[in-house]
């Protein structure tokens, strides 16, 4: 069975942080996001890598294809139908600080974006890579990265300001 | 406001409107000559400049979204990176498979990861004795603590379930110091068999962490697939069969 370096290992564990909030930026849920993680673990320390293989691209390609294979096959209609009914409900809380309210909303709001574009902005805003290393990890064009992240912001923009007209 | 000024040739040639502008100023993407045109634009534009100033602000929440505690490693991750010639029993997967059982879903945190008990150096329990068949035969499953037997050995069965051939087996936990063990036994002519037993490295709550020798195997879990029916027993379901002897 193909299993990992030392070195890999290493690498994976260093990587794990930012292969979570991946994760989260393609499920959009934290229980969903967890489970991901877990069977990219899994399936990394099952089948290994090339001994010269980049382990962060690597482990994002699997996690990717995890997620399209596994997880978007379960009936995710009805839980993000769930989630989201929680996200608003908790917003209407008195006891929530105006900060937590924005949270609130931008997290709903994150969660309606298309996959595609808030794993790009993720990557690009969250963890400050250039558009060059995201096209890498997410293997698009760079013109598709700059356009999902502008689209994205966009997206962002109205869905909150039309958020807290709303409520306003 | 006119079209040339809404919009600019990126360096793909593709004409991009202030929303990808100002996107690209964001992150650092324009060149110079742009970055100067559009600063130049942002001091006599206040639209836009509120328009950039509301995509900083997003950022920033989104940037505290993704850094909140819940969204963290679980901790139990690590150690299963770490710890080397181990094989893993897709423990994600079979809780799905088992989630309708509430044994199995606390199984599915304190799991494991199985060696080869072919391996020299391992003490190989497959021999049953009548400790642990009383265990078995007793004993409900459960998702944490365990039942005492001799020599220092502890005992938790995690599930019961048909076997495709109509046996009952169960599978199980056995430890003794530093070793760990996860079996299956089942029952055959009125006495329990061990049917595969593994050595394994014990995740207990995801925070104990014991570690194991070489070798590596998949024997247990490839038992459970191929003899398993579908259904585990449930806590009320097991009560009753261990009422009724089996």
């Amino acid at each position: 069975m193909a299993s990992l370096t030392a070195q890999q290992r290493q690498e994976l564990i260093d990587e794990l942080p930012r292969l979570k909030r991946f994760c989260l930026s393609l499920t959009s849920d934290p229980a969903d996001a967890d489970d991901l993680l877990q069977i990219t673990v899994e399936r990394l320390l099952e089948k290994g890598m090339p001994e010269d293989a980049h382990v962060a691209k690597w482990s994002h390609r699997v996690c990717r294809n995890l997620w399209i294979d596994e997880i978007r096959s379960r009936d995710v209609r009805s839980r993000y139908a769930q989630s989201e009914s929680a996200v608003e409900g908790a917003g209407t809380t008195a006891a929530n600080t105006d900060e937590s309210v924005q949270l609130d909303r931008v997290s709903a709001a994150m969660e309606r974006l298309p996959p595609e574009q808030r794993a790009a902005l993720v990557q690009v805003a969250v963890e400050g890579c250039s558009y060059a290393e995201a096209a890498a990890l997410l293997e698009v064009p760079i013109g598709t990265i700059m356009s999902r992240v502008a689209r994205a912001r966009k997206a962002l923009a109205e869905d909150l300001e039309w958020s807290a007209e709303r409520e306003a | 406001m006119s079209d040339d000024r809404q919009n600019v040739v990126d360096m793909a040639g593709t004409r991009v409107d202030d929303d990808h502008l100002l996107s690209m100023y964001v992150d650092n993407e324009l060149d110079a000559e742009r970055t100067i045109a559009l600063i130049s634009r942002l001091r006599s534009e206040p639209a836009l400049r509120a328009r950039l100033e509301v995509m900083e602000a997003n950022d920033k929440r989104v940037k505290q979204l993704f850094a909140q505690s819940d969204n963290q490693v679980p901790e139990h991750l690590v150690p299963l990176v770490t710890a080397e010639n181990v094989a893993v029993l897709g423990m994600t997967r079979r809780w799905q498979r088992w989630a309708s059982v509430a044994v199995a879903a606390s199984f599915a945190t304190a799991m494991a990861l199985v060696v080869d008990l072919s391996q020299t150096d391992v003490f190989n329990p497959m021999s049953m004795d009548p400790q642990l068949a009383s265990a078995l035969e007793q004993s409900p499953s459960r998702a944490t603590g365990w039942d005492a037997l001799d020599d220092e050995r502890q005992f938790r069965s995690v599930l019961t379930f048909p076997a495709a051939d109509g046996r009952w087996c169960r599978e199980f936990l056995l430890s003794q110091g530093e070793s760990h063990w996860r079996g299956v036994a089942c029952r055959v002519g009125g006495e329990w068999v061990n049917q595969v037993v593994g050595s394994e490295i014990f995740l207990e709550q995801e925070t104990q962490y014991r570690p194991a020798g070489a070798g590596d195997s998949e024997q247990v879990a490839r038992f459970i697939d191929e003899t398993a029916t579908d259904v585990a027993l449930g806590p009320q379901q097991e009560a009753t069969l261990i009422g009724s002897g089996w």
